[in-house]
């Protein structure tokens, strides 16, 4: 089944826009396509060399991308504004209470994905409260939870790198029928919110509230309900990335977070996600997350100087986007 | 004869209180850090915590307090220098976010009269001084080392560090330069790590399809233990990864040395280097005639120390020494 059977969750969009779009090609294949275009170029270079073991490794460490990306994309959708900046510190938290809960038993490892998780939902509904009583803007909000939270995780994982429990670390990074659990679990996820968008309540009033918040509440849906949702689903995502990405890499460490910051906002973007909010498309961060890791295979591949590889990166991702972008926007 | 005998009690006074007269006792160092989100910096404030109290519990110096800006911004810390300069530092010991935008912020210091020491983050205004690293020779000492262990050479995999950084092109151009000294090893492939684990591993994983049987892994610290979890994860022969003191990557060498007989060699600078750069500003303040350019020593671990150095390595951190008054002086007399 491929997204086109069921009403995707871009058709709400169409609302606002009378003229009924030309697209024969959906938004989310723009990015898988220059991905495979990506993945085609490094065979060449490569004589053909290692097909399957880059394609392996490019889903499994995309997955990671794929679970906090999908986060940022429900709190970017649900309007203009709203983003989630505390993820890196979410991931740094959760990474470094399971595997200290975990501490290297088979036995713990429920209880410690638990209390990471546990702690990740408290930050989440944190965020909430920082917007939504306090009346701080999102990015300022997340920011500053996010250096409290960072804090924590330093003062907490003082002397870390606690290994995970070898059940844990099997799981992480296993593979079934060729295919990585990871990329298992973030093809779940993947599809519990695209069904969570399409199908229910949460969902719908979601991409109402992004494209008018206003509106969204004089119809009467349950929008508190729903941002407190978003905001809590955000956290707890990159929670469980913060996990996976401990059992899989033998440890947490501090920054382990860091570079999910602005990653989790390119792939959503990259996606074909609308940064105006209203729009979701959780299909098209696989192919961004795809894209941004084969870009730099890529590109070591090549063994361009680091310049040269910024400034290549800079402009493959402008190029998909314009090119993607440019098919939604006539 | 009597006279003999109260020229030198002069002279033995003079001295005695010549020490007592450069006291640093009522002296104000800060520490102005631009970063602590990594294991190393956690280590290096450790340390300076560490050495700093005693010094001032010892009255040494008056204060020694340490400031970290929050979001490891030149403009943040530059403006974090000039309160210090406010609030009457007498010195100012900086890991410095840049090496050229402090360099204003710096002069004001120096103008007012403030001692600046700069260390692993260096400023380049020349009224400061600088506590550097010879990272040029850190990536030369990889090869050398590896030319040692396999005289006919091999593929090379280098993991690079944060791109656009200073440190990362210096021990660039380093491994390089071994390399020239010893053309029977080439780099097939080099790739940034960013000094982090899992940033390692993933760019490797990615790399490593496409690649010749690899002979070893030059490194800049953080990422060998990433490394060695990407040819694991990938199903290769784990290749001889030189290390970055790291305790992670420490145990992990203790395990494949106990499993297989692994051997390779580990380098980084202890984090413990601010505690240096807290003896020379102490030591500049007391009035002592210091060389502007002074060079850190290197720690490195071998075969036959790894336990031990594994022992000494806090869970989570990198491998450590604090600096005493005495090796500050070796240190600067060495350069003199």
């Amino acid at each position: 089944m491929t997204a086109d059977d069921m009403p995707s969750p871009a058709s709400a969009s169409m609302r606002d826009t009378p003229r009924r779009r030309r697209r024969t090609v959906p938004v989310w294949a723009w990015p898988l396509g220059a991905a495979a275009v990506i993945l085609v170029m490094t065979l060449i270079h490569s004589g053909g060399q290692g097909a399957g073991d880059i394609l392996a490794a490019a889903v499994t460490f995309s997955a990671l991308f794929v679970i906090v990306g999908l986060g940022q994309m429900l709190v970017i959708t649900s309007g203009p504004g709203n983003v989630d900046l505390s993820i890196p510190a979410a991931i740094s938290l959760s990474g470094a209470i399971a595997m200290k809960v975990m501490d290297g038993a088979n036995g713990m490892i429920a209880v410690g994905l638990l209390a990471a998780l546990a702690a990740a939902m408290s930050l989440g509904v944190a965020n909430y409260l920082l917007i939504r009583l306090l009346r701080i803007p999102p990015i300022i909000a997340t920011l500053s939870s996010s250096l409290i939270v960072q804090s924590i995780a330093i003062a907490y994982g003082r002397g870390l790198k606690i290994k995970p429990p070898p059940a844990f670390a099997d799981f992480c990074t296993g593979r079934i029928l060729g295919v990585s659990n990871l990329a298992l679990v973030a093809a779940a996820l993947t599809a519990l919110v695209l069904l969570a968008l399409s199908r229910t309540l949460y969902g719908r009033t979601l991409l109402a509230l992004g494209q008018n918040a206003r509106a969204a509440r004089l119809a009467g849906t349950p929008v508190t309900r729903t941002r407190l949702t978003t905001s809590i689903a955000s956290a707890t995502l990159a929670g469980l990335c913060g996990v996976l990405l401990a059992g899989f890499s033998g440890g947490s460490s501090l920054n382990m977070g860091e570079e999910y910051l602005l990653a989790s906002i390119a792939v959503t973007v990259i996606g074909g996600t609308s940064v105006a909010g209203g729009r979701a498309e959780p299909l098209g961060i696989w192919g961004a997350a795809l894209l941004l890791f084969l870009i730099v295979t890529m590109l070591n591949t090549f063994g361009l100087s680091a310049g040269v590889r910024l400034i290549a990166t800079g402009l493959i991702i402008v190029t998909v986007i314009a090119i993607g972008g440019g098919s939604k926007r006539v | 004869m009597k006279i003999r005998i109260v020229l030198a009690a002069v002279i033995a006074t003079t001295c005695l209180t010549g020490v007592a007269l450069a006291d640093t006792s009522s002296k104000k160092i800060a520490l102005s850090n631009n970063y602590a989100g990594n294991s190393w910096r956690q280590a290096m404030l450790k340390s300076w915590g560490t050495v700093t109290s005693k010094a001032v519990a010892d009255k040494v110096v008056a204060d020694a307090s340490a400031f970290t800006t929050a979001e490891n911004q030149a403009t943040e810390q530059a403006a974090q220098i000039q309160n210090l300069i406010l609030q009457g530092y007498d010195a100012i010991v900086i890991n410095a976010a840049s090496p050229t935008a402090l360099n204003g912020a710096v002069k004001e210091a120096c103008d007012a009269g403030v001692t600046v020491v700069s260390f692993d983050g260096i400023v380049t205004e020349p009224c400061a001084w600088r506590v550097a690293v010879d990272f040029q020779k850190m990536g030369a000492i990889q090869v050398d080392y590896l030319a040692e262990r396999f005289p006919d050479g091999g593929n090379l995999l280098e993991i690079r560090g944060l791109a656009g950084v200073f440190v990362d092109d210096e021990i660039h151009k380093g491994i390089e330069e071994g390399v020239k000294k010893h053309p029977k090893f080439k780099i097939v492939s080099s790739v940034h790590g960013d000094w982090a684990q899992e940033v390692a591993q993933k760019a490797v994983a990615g790399v490593l399809p496409t690649l010749p049987p690899i002979k070893a892994v030059v490194t800049q610290g953080g990422d060998g233990y990433g490394a060695a979890q990407a040819f694991k994860g990938a199903g290769r022969e784990v290749p001889i990864i030189i290390m970055g003191n790291r305790q992670d990557e420490l145990l992990w060498w203790k395990d494949q040395k106990e499993a297989s007989g692994y051997e390779t060699m580990s380098v980084s600078i202890a984090p413990g280097v601010g505690t240096l750069a807290f003896w020379v500003a102490q030591q500049i303040l007391d009035g002592k005639q210091v060389p502007k350019d002074l060079i850190v020593p290197f720690l490195s671990v071998e075969q036959n120390n790894l336990e031990e150095r594994l022992k000494q390595t806090e869970k989570g951190g990198v491998t450590n020494v604090e600096y005493s008054l005495n090796d500050a002086q070796a240190v600067i007399a060495g350069t003199k």
